[in-house]
């Protein structure tokens, strides 16, 4: 269980990236938490696993405090949250394999994964997770040689090598085209429902939301504005939380067939 | 990016910009550069008849014509030529090595603590602050005359080139690969070779080959204080003033050198 208990953010500089946001989520939830860029949808998610420290408030993770904790404890806990990026940011000039492994540099000691000597266990564990987003064919290839989705698929891998019980994805699509969109989408989907993975992801595009997503959380400012299931939300909804009309921008697609080139 | 050409096709009506004229503060910088420039060719007694007059110094007529007998006598000039390449390799090699960690630990980006930052940072400052000929004249006289010194100077060297060299590199790499690994809940130190190494360590095999290269042509000067290999034995021929000699020897280096300088080329494109 994921508790965030008046959580705010302030960066340096004065940015509160976050106002006293408060919610509770449940093992084994579909969150997907929308936005404008800046509202502070990335920082939520960076707070979670103490990327970005929270100022003030508090963070627990099945119990264990997040917020003002460090070394060993915080490793503890981001060893049990996976995490997705935008970017995917993945090793670019190493294999699938030795990004895939990252996910296991909490529960190997740091001598072994140094000289590259990941035990059998670990590499099975890498090897499962691959198969399961698919590319397990491309193991031995550099991650640099991929195309967009594959790399995301990569990031997919690396997060379930670390057999999470959290799933943070940010932006997961925003890098890709729509088709491949829905597919990474898909395989988020199906990896919750099957492994029952906590899953929270950043959207911008409401359509992806609306189609993907069980519980809808809308930040606005910093601010929790809207916290409910997705089949209460309708254009109003997503007006309130972005505070401005709908504009196509802010659709993937018009629907699942007419699929934008370069969307 | 696409649409530009279309947005400038528009008659917008604006009427095109007069170029602007140069700006005072570049004819200042260009002014005073000049100024600067004549005054210390005053100061250091710069005479351009010089480049007339040097010809006709009877020293030009020792060079020739090249003793080869000498220079391809192999006990003259490739004997110490092959330990002059021991002491680029060994401190090449050795240098390399331990630059790789403090090099890591020298970058905003990867160093595992503000206090090693600041202590190393320092140190390597200071290192390279002294001139490498005078850390081969100290430590030949600490240590020994001979290879041995010269190795262990060259080692410092290259320790401060490629630190320098290659720690800026880290600097400018991508953040990201590091952000996800410390994100799975991996060490420090196990994150930085996960998600940085990788990227970085091409640069650092083509500055690593960079410093080579550097090393050969350091071990000749190195050799001329006592370091040993080639450039002792230039040293001593210059003692008797046998530029004959001398020139056969930088026939050869001049060769060798360009030699590797390809293949360090080689090993650059290759792996950036």
């Amino acid at each position: 269980m994921i508790e965030f208990d008046s959580v705010s953010v302030t960066y340096r500089g004065g940015v509160h990236a976050l106002r006293d946001v408060s919610l509770t989520i449940d093992d084994g939830e579909f969150v997907v938490i929308v936005g404008l860029s800046g509202a502070g949808k990335s920082t939520l998610l960076r707070a979670l696993n103490g990327l970005v420290p929270a100022t003030s408030g508090s963070i627990r993770v099945d119990g264990t405090e997040v917020v003002g904790s460090k070394g060993a404890e915080l490793r503890n806990v981001r060893r049990k949250i996976g995490m997705i990026f935008q970017t995917f940011n993945l090793a670019t000039r190493t294999t699938v394999m030795n990004n895939v492994l990252m996910g296991r540099l909490a529960s190997v000691p740091t001598w072994r994964s140094t000289l590259g000597f990941w035990p059998a266990a670990d590499r099975e564990i890498a090897f499962e997770a691959l198969e399961r987003v698919g590319i397990v064919d491309k193991a031995y290839v550099r991650a640099s040689n991929l195309s967009g989705g594959q790399q995301q698929r990569v990031g997919i891998a690396r997060a379930l090598a670390q057999q999470p019980s959290v799933m943070l994805a940010d932006e997961p699509v925003a890098a890709l085209d729509p088709v491949t969109s829905h597919q990474v989408m898909e395989d988020l989907q199906r990896i919750n429902r099957e492994l029952g993975i906590t899953t929270l992801i950043n959207l911008h595009f409401l359509d992806l939301a609306r189609r993907y997503g069980r519980r809808l959380i809308g930040l606005r400012d910093g601010e929790l504005v809207f916290d409910g299931d997705i089949a209460d939300v309708d254009d109003e909804t997503f007006r309130e939380i972005y505070g401005r009309a709908i504009t196509p921008d802010d659709l993937l697609a018009m629907d699942g067939s007419d699929v934008r080139p370069g969307g | 990016m696409a649409d530009a050409p279309s947005d400038a096709a528009e008659p917008s009506g604006a009427v095109r910009p007069r170029k602007p004229p140069l700006q005072l503060r570049t004819i200042l910088i260009a002014a005073g550069l000049a100024a600067a420039t004549v005054h210390a060719a005053r100061q250091s007694g710069w005479e351009w008849g010089s480049f007339v007059s040097v010809w006709s110094n009877p020293l030009w007529e020792r060079f020739w014509p090249i003793d080869w007998d000498f220079v391809l006598d192999r006990r003259n000039v490739l004997d110490p030529l092959v330990e002059t390449f021991q002491i680029a390799i060994v401190a090449t090699v050795i240098g390399c090595a331990l630059a790789l960690p403090v090099s890591f630990m020298m970058s905003q980006l990867t160093t595992p603590n503000r206090p090693t930052y600041i202590v190393v940072r320092s140190v390597m400052n200071v290192i390279r602050a002294i001139p490498d000929l005078l850390l081969a004249v100290i430590l030949v006289a600490a240590v020994s005359i001979g290879a041995f010194g010269g190795a262990i100077a060259l080692t410092v060297f290259s320790l401060a080139v490629l630190v320098k060299l290659f720690s800026e590199t880290i600097d400018s790499a991508d953040p990201r690969p590091l952000e996800a690994a410390l994100a799975t809940g991996g060490r420090h130190s196990a994150a930085v070779r996960a998600g940085v190494f990788p990227e970085v360590f091409p640069a650092y095999v083509a500055h690593s080959a960079y410093v080579f290269e550097l090393n050969v042509r350091a071990s000749v000067v190195i050799g001329l204080v006592g370091g040993g290999g080639i450039g002792r034995v230039i040293e001593a021929q210059r003692q008797f003033f046998r530029y004959d000699r001398i020139l056969g020897i930088l026939i050869v280096i001049f060769v060798i050198v360009a030699v590797i300088e390809q293949i360090s080329d080689y090993i650059r494109r290759r792996v950036l």
